[in-house]
Order: structure tokens, then C-alpha cells, then sequence
């Protein structure tokens, strides 16, 4: 053992040691443009990471229905073998059906939002490892337009926004992370606020909305839309609905707890927002 | 060794070589896909290949798990690289001169590892930027990570171990070698 510190061997994995120290600053500098060698990897890597996010997809979507179907199973007994035939007949024109509301969802905002222009539909690649405010990796970068901070958005609503970009793929970090900070309002209420992510609510796959006037009017399901103060991102654009309301701890201020309003564990396809009105170059 | 019994090694070491590759790749693959929970596979592949080979090969095998493990994870490009090296040669140093081939010291090796990965990713991603409940990052996902990830050792020691086998590049452990002597 002690030959071993002493030998060529050691030298170089110490050589090999320094050289990834050296990666790992060269990487901090680049402030969250992605190192050439990796975006040329991701891309390579992107078909297969599609390929086995859908059939990981695919097996997550028949666990939940199994277990649903186990949960529902005494209710639904006696309407089950009447739901079956017709889901049978049904089957082929459901997923034509679901392929069109999508494509028809696309079509709908883009014309609620004429005002805001978008990139082409991207494809969600895969989740980032064990990330617990779920952010993702889509298959387009600079190459396809994209720039670092724009907002991602789906049919639904906001997204998140991107952090880390390469020629050919981008990563999203969702409006589940304590690291964005939207300013908001509610469409009927008024109220403003700022919506953030917190760990614990990142958990259930929710948001914080801090800041409301303690004399808040805001309820349940009331809708929340993007204020577009900071320039980021565009005005009056969902974002989710209330789900609670309470006090902060210092009692001086509210807060409200948000459901997104894109579900943010089961995403395929999402458009980045690269220009609006009232956009600033922020950065 | 003769002509052929050389040309014969050399081709089952390029197959296991191969596979190994193969086998890195889809543990990338594997965590990259879905939202949920799930074990880093490339910690227990790259520390079970590296107990089959020598110093430097399991250098370039901690280097490369420990890249691609950066890339799928989302983290700082070589942070968990620089661990799995220093990882991957300790495993190869301990089965060359002090531990037997047991799947006991893989698991163990496997959950040293990634215990000191996890408590350095909650540490450096989410512990000191001061985040509320940050203790449950620890509990819902780091700790089932790497619980699973331990777990995920077990096929992994023992597909690593049968493909050596088949492939005639198991190791001379000094411990083995000096035990078969003295008895």
C-alpha cells in the first residue's frame, strides 16, 4: 500500500484529481451556459433519454392506474364491465382525441396571447436526478432560439424558467424552486404577491404566494396570473389556483398556498416565451 | 499464453469492456428518466467495476460515472466526479490488499459512499442557502435515494462479478493470494 503513494500510478490520478477540480471551476465560470463537450453529450445522449423517459412514463401511468383502479374498485364494480366496453370502442378515438386538444391547447394560447412570442413546442428529455423542486432538461438551446431566463410555459401555464443552456438543450428550474421569485396577482381579487417555491410545499408539488395584505379577500381556486412587473415575465399569464389561506408568523402579512397550474410531475411538451411586450434584457 | 489464448483474452476483455460501457450508459439513462425517487445507480456500478480492476482503470471509471452522474443530477460538472474517483480508488486499493470478495463489503463500501454523496449534495444544494424544512429534502429524497441505492448494489455486485468471471479478468486480491498460501 504504501508503494502505491510513492508510484507513477498515484501521480496520475492526482493529475486526474486536479484536472476535474480545474472542470469544476471552468464550469462555475461559465454562468449557466453549458460547457461545449456536455451539450454535445446531451444531444448525443437525447434521443435515448427520450426513449426511456417515455417507457419510465409509461410504466409510472399504469402503476397510478393500477393503484387508483384498486382504491375505486368497490364503487366502481358494478359500472366496470359497461366502462370497459365503451373504453374499448373508445380507445382509438381517445388518443386521437387527446393528440388534437393538445395540438388545439397550443393553438388556444397562442392566440389568447398574441402579444407574447413563442418557440417552437419542445420535447421534455428527462427529470434531473432526485431534484426536489423538479427540474427538467428539454431539447432545444441557443441553436433553436432560446436564451437563459426566458419562461417556459405549456398549455396550462407557467413553467418555470431556464437555467442552464447549451446549443442543443436547456434545463428548467420550476416555479416549485425557492430559487424563483414571481411577482403575481389574483385575476378577480387583485391581490398581490410574490410567488415562490418552499421546500416543504415543493414536496406536494406546490407553491408559496407570500407578501398578501393581511386583509386579503383571496380564496379558494381563485386563479393566479403573472403581473409581468419584473420584466421576466409576461403579464397576466396562469401560473395556478389558490388552494389555502393564512397568516404569516409575523402576522403582518398573508400567505397562500398554490396549486400549478401545469402539472409539473407529468410533463412532454412546453414552449419557451422568447418575446414579450414589457420584457427587459435582464442580465 | 499462447497465440490464440492471448487474441482470446484480449477479445473477452474488449466485450467486458463493452459491456460495462453499455451498462454505465443505461444506469444514465435510468436516472434521467421520470420525476420520482430513484437510486444512483452509477455510484454501486462504477464501485463494483472498480473492485475487479486495477488503480488506474477504476480512475477512468469513477471519472467517467462520476460526469455523467453531474449531468443527469444537475449538478456542477465534475463535483461528484472528484468523489467517485477518490471512491473508485480506495475500492480498487481495499480489494487489492485488505478486503475479500464479499458482497458484504460491497454493500458497505456502496453505502459509505453514497452517505457522504447525499450529506455533501443536502450540504452544498440545499442546506447552506438557508431554505425552510430543508431537513426534508434529507428525509423524502436524499435518505431513499440512498437506501435505494445501496439496495440497487446487490444485482449490480453480482452481474459485475459473474461478467469477471466469464471474462477471466478476475483480480489476484493480495488477501486471497496470502490466505491460499498460509493454508
Amino acid at each position: 500500500m504504501g508503494n502505491f503513494l510513492k508510484s507513477a500510478k498515484f501521480r496520475i490520478i492526482v493529475c486526474i484529481l486536479a484536472l476535474l477540480v480545474g472542470v469544476m471551476i471552468y464550469a462555475l465560470t461559465m454562468g449557466g451556459y453549458t460547457i461545449s463537450t456536455v451539450g454535445v453529450f446531451r444531444s448525443i445522449a437525447a434521443p435515448f433519454q427520450r426513449a426511456s423517459n417515455a417507457i419510465s412514463s409509461r410504466v409510472e401511468y399504469i402503476l397510478e392506474v393500477y393503484s387508483n383502479a384498486r382504491e375505486n374498485y368497490e364503487q366502481n364494480r358494478a359500472l366496470r364491465s359497461e366502462i370497459n366496453e365503451l373504453q374499448q370502442q373508445l380507445a382509438d378515438q381517445e388518443v386521437l382525441e387527446a393528440e388534437l386538444e393538445r395540438m388545439e391547447a397550443y393553438t388556444g394560447i397562442l392566440e389568447q396571447h398574441k402579444e407574447i412570442t413563442y418557440s417552437a413546442p419542445c420535447e421534455v428529455i428527462g427529470y434531473l436526478a432526485n431534484d426536489p423542486f423538479g427540474a427538467f432538461m428539454i431539447d432545444a438551446g441557443t441553436a433553436d432560439g432560446l436564451a437563459l431566463y426566458q419562461p417556459i410555459v405549456n398549455a396550462e401555464g407557467l413553467i418555470g424558467v431556464i437555467t442552464e443552456i447549451g446549443t442543443d438543450t436547456a434545463t428548467v428550474t420550476t416555479i416549485l424552486s425557492p430559487e424563483l421569485s414571481v411577482a403575481v396577482y389574483c385575476s378577480t381579487t387583485k391581490d398581490q404577491g410574490v410567488l415562490t417555491g418552499s421546500v416543504a410545499l415543493a414536496m406536494e408539488g406546490k407553491c408559496r404566494l407570500q407578501y398578501l395584505d393581511k386583509d386579503t379577500i383571496l380564496s379558494e381556486n381563485k386563479a393566479i396570473v403573472t403581473s409581468g412587473e419584473n420584466g421576466l415575465f409576461p403579464k397576466g399569464y396562469t401560473v395556478g389556483y389558490v388552494q389555502e389561506v393564512g397568516m404569516d408568523e409575523t402576522g403582518l402579512t398573508a400567505y397562500a398556498v398554490i396549486e400549478p397550474a401545469a402539472d409539473l410531475a407529468h410533463l412532454d411538451m412546453v414552449m419557451a416565451i422568447t418575446d414579450h411586450e414589457g420584457k427587459e434584457e435582464s442580465r | 499464453m499462447n497465440r490464440s489464448e492471448t487474441r482470446r483474452y484480449w477479445l473477452l476483455q474488449t466485450v467486458q469492456w463493452l459491456v460495462f460501457a453499455v451498462m454505465i450508459f443505461i444506469s444514465f439513462l435510468a436516472e434521467t428518466s421520470g420525476s420520482f425517487v430513484k437510486p444512483l445507480l452509477l455510484i454501486p456500478l462504477a464501485l463494483c467495476i472498480s473492485s475487479h480492476t486495477g488503480e488506474l482503470q477504476a480512475t477512468a471509471v469513477g471519472m467517467i460515472s462520476g460526469l455523467l452522474l453531474d449531468i443527469a443530477c444537475g449538478k456542477l460538472l465534475g463535483y461528484n466526479a472528484v468523489w467517485l474517483v477518490i471512491c473508485c480508488v480506495a475500492v480498487s486499493l481495499l480489494y487489492s490488499y485488505y478486503l475479500r470478495e464479499k458482497l458484504l463489503n460491497m454493500l458497505l463500501l456502496t453505502a459509505v459512499c453514497a452517505t457522504v454523496q447525499g450529506y455533501l449534495d443536502f450540504l452544498f444544494y440545499y442546506a447552506i442557502w438557508g431554505h425552510d424544512d430543508v431537513m426534508l429534502v434529507y428525509t423524502r429524497i436524499i435518505l431513499p435515494s440512498g437506501i435505494l441505492t445501496v439496495l440497487s448494489a446487490i444485482p449490480l455486485y453480482f452481474i459485475v462479478k459473474k461478467l469477471c468471471t466469464a471474462c477471466g479478468s478476475r483480480r489476484n486480491f493480495e488477501l486471497e493470494k496470502t490466505i491460499i498460501r498460509n493454508s
